[in-house]
């Protein structure tokens, strides 16, 4: 809620539910849309970490500690965990670390990568088309072909190891 | 339940790419629908409107409840057919609210060749009839219409399912205590004298609306007696001497208002009851989904990056997820009502087949609706896999999709070809409702794949004779086939020819399975009662 003038995105969670709630501050006040109600908020910051928030009648003390995007609110005994997102609402995640071998039965319909080559993670070694659809295979890590078992046009099964890469120190 | 969790990189170049692309076909597909909306052109529409009478899209506005959404079906219907000359086919249809109830309407477009029935114009009509029955919707006709597109007559008029059908679904529906109302206002010619008459309730035009067997040029032809229309079959003779109609409206407003009037002593029965939750937004924006999909259709994409961005807070219980993981399916909510999902993350193999007919199983027991996400190049074929009895997995799955009587509704987001389309609930498998994304092609195999068939066929035909194929030959076959395919697989080819209801830009996908889930409730869901699996 330090961010004055803009509007924050915020994941709320309780218990196993998560909660996506906006918040805007203008005029020294914060708009908090949920569920599609507007809640008019005033809050005082009283020292780093403790808060008096009024919503309506009610005037509620609260104590945040936590680190910058994992914070803990605790209000009348409640611990609440709230997570601030990105505008899109996003979740980093990291891709699982695909592997060499394919992923269908099909034809090799391209080599992209030479053997005794240094590769990045992600570039695409060869290609597969089975089924009308063309399968990538991608360096799971960055490091050097050591072996690559298929040439242009080689029948492949599903599950047949495609290359061979030795992983970068 | 749980969040997706989303790996994709709006910042990528393969997302940007991807992202204009479908960004100028959504733009491409609102210009279609724009200019179909248009009617019959300027002229056609001054006519009409000197007339005093209002345009079929504004009569339906009036006839609805202010604010409230219509779901129009198959604006795109006959696009690029017949000369162009009957853009929506001349027939506006969709699904809107009436004192808070859902309701089918079908109006006549008189600007358009005087709102006859082309062949698709008769097509579009039984649609609507087929969606009002399934869902229990009164129906709700707003005729001005000269009745039968006389030139094409082989084309409208013999068959089962052409224009006579019109009225025996009107029978059938007042018989199933469907409620079948006639607004007349403009001509009811000839057969389409019998949409009024068949009709539970119907409003006349006075002025405007007129009903006849046989017009006054048809009259003087056999009989020599010369008469005006009104004199023939205007709100007078109708609401006064033969009893044909049964309210005097002074004019559409008037007709529109006495029409609302019906609705409120409808008497209808109460909805099917669902588990419904208040709708959320899913946490990923919807229209990331242009990033995600690729702009090559032969690239494989991540399907729960769609699921996502479709379903309520972006929670789904997914189920069996490490079986047949080329099918993905889960439950979730779409606007607050409780959906099974069936997505196609890669080819249909025996697995993924079992895992599809165990989880629709699992819903019609449960009465959960069935959403299903097509994106399917086939069921997996060679020797391996027909020995591991793919052919009779595959036939489960079609089997429980056939037999499913929850409310099923099928968006093909991407590829849908052959039996894939059959275990994906295409449209022979009877969804509810299906509609495309602009990027979708329908075809019995890949275009590619029919011209290497025929290519074999005809070589080894040739080859008995003692004939070799020149590489010349050879591309004077396949070329034509390649370009057919392409043609016939476009979803505006299909659009035009209803083989769906319609083209939908994917960011309305939500919206569109959210009103037809809650059209559906109108109906009840019966017990599952599936037919022999083969073992």
């Amino acid at each position: 809620m330090e961010d004055g003038g803009v509007t924050v995105f915020i994941n709320y969670e309780h218990e196993t539910h998560v909660y996506p709630v906006t918040v805007e501050r203008r005029d020294n006040r914060f708009f908090i849309m949920y569920d599609n109600n507007e809640y008019t908020v005033d809050a005082t910051e009283l020292k780093p970490g403790q808060l008096t928030i009024q919503l309506g009648d009610r005037v509620i003390k609260a104590v945040i500690s936590g680190a910058d995007d994992n914070k803990f609110v605790f209000i009348e005994g409640n611990v609440f965990r709230v997570k601030r997102i990105e505008l899109t609402g996003r979740k980093k995640t990291e891709k699982k670390e695909g592997d060499l071998n394919s992923p269908i039965s099909g034809t090799v319909v391209s080599i992209k990568a030479k053997e005794g080559k240094t590769v990045k993670k992600d570039d695409v070694i060869l290609i597969i088309e089975s089924m009308k659809m063309e399968y990538l295979i991608r360096a799971p890590y960055d490091g050097e072909v050591k072996k690559i078992y298929f040439k242009e046009k080689d029948q492949i099964e599903i599950g047949q190891l495609t290359a061979e890469i030795e992983k970068e120190e | 339940m749980e969040v997706i969790e989303s790996s994709i990189d709006p910042t990528s170049k393969d997302y940007k790419e991807n992202f204009s692309h479908y960004e100028k076909l959504a733009k491409d597909l609102k210009e279609k629908i724009g200019v179909a909306s248009q009617g019959g052109g300027a002229e056609a529409v001054k006519l009409h409107k000197s007339r005093n009478k209002l345009l079929a899209r504004e009569r339906i506005d009036a006839l609805l409840d202010p604010d409230t959404p219509f779901m129009e079906f198959n604006t795109l219907a006959a696009y690029g057919m017949y000369d162009n000359k009957a853009p929506a086919a001349g027939i506006v249809t969709g699904i809107g609210i009436i004192h808070g109830r859902e309701v089918m309407i079908v109006a006549n477009d008189a600007t358009v060749t005087g709102g006859t029935y082309y062949p698709i114009t008769v097509k579009k009509h039984l649609r609507a009839q087929k969606i009002a029955m399934e869902n229990n919707l009164p129906c709700f006709y707003l005729v001005d219409s000269g009745g039968a597109f006389l030139p094409m007559q082989d084309e409208v008029f013999p068959d089962r399912e052409h224009f006579g059908r019109i009225f025996y679904n009107q029978a059938m529906m007042s018989s199933m205590k469907i409620p079948q109302i006639a607004v007349v206002m403009g001509s009811c010619t000839a057969g389409g004298a019998y949409v009024p008459a068949m009709s539970d309730e119907t409003v006349i035009v006075k002025g405007t609306g007129t009903i006849f067997l046989g017009g006054p040029p048809l009259v003087k032809a056999a009989t020599g007696e010369e008469v005006t229309a009104e004199e023939l079959g205007g709100a007078d003779v109708h609401c006064r001497e033969s009893g044909v109609t049964d309210h005097y409206a002074l004019d559409d407003h008037d007709a529109i208002r006495i029409t609302r009037n019906i609705v409120e002593n409808l008497n209808r029965p109460e909805k099917t009851h669902l588990d419904i939750k208040k709708p959320e937004e899913p946490t990923y924006d919807i229209k990331e989904i242009y990033g995600v999909l690729p702009k090559d259709s032969r690239k494989p994409f991540e399907v729960r990056e769609i699921i996502a961005r479709l379903i309520d807070g972006s929670r789904f219980h997914e189920f069996k997820a490490l079986y047949g993981t080329t099918l993905v399916c889960g439950f979730a909510r779409i606007m607050g009502y409780p959906v099974g999902i069936l997505a196609n993350n890669g080819v249909l193999f025996s697995e993924s087949a079992l895992k599809g007919t165990h989880f629709i199983e699992v819903c019609c027991q449960r009465k959960i609706p069935l959403v299903f996400l097509q994106n399917i190049t086939g069921f997996m074929v060679g020797r391996k896999y027909e020995a591991g009895g793919i052919a009779k997995d595959g036939a489960k799955m079609v089997t429980a999709v056939t037999c499913a009587q929850v409310p099923k509704f099928t968006v093909i987001i991407g590829g849908s070809f052959g039996a894939g389309n059959y275990g994906m609930c295409g449209r022979a498998y009877g969804p509810r409702q299906l509609w495309m994304w602009p990027n979708a092609r329908i075809s019995v195999m890949g275009g590619q794949q029919a011209a290497t068939v025929l290519l074999t066929v005809k070589r080894d035909q040739l080859w008995r004779k003692g004939i070799e194929m020149t590489k010349k030959e050879e591309k004077e076959l396949t070329d034509p086939i390649l370009k057919k395919y392409e043609i016939e697989g476009n979803p505006y080819y299909s659009t035009a020819r209803i083989w769906d209801d319609g083209v939908i830009d994917p960011v309305d996908t939500r919206l569109v399975l959210g009103l037809g889930i809650s059209a559906s409730l109108n109906a009840s869901i019966p017990e599952w009662k599936p037919g022999v699996f083969r073992m």
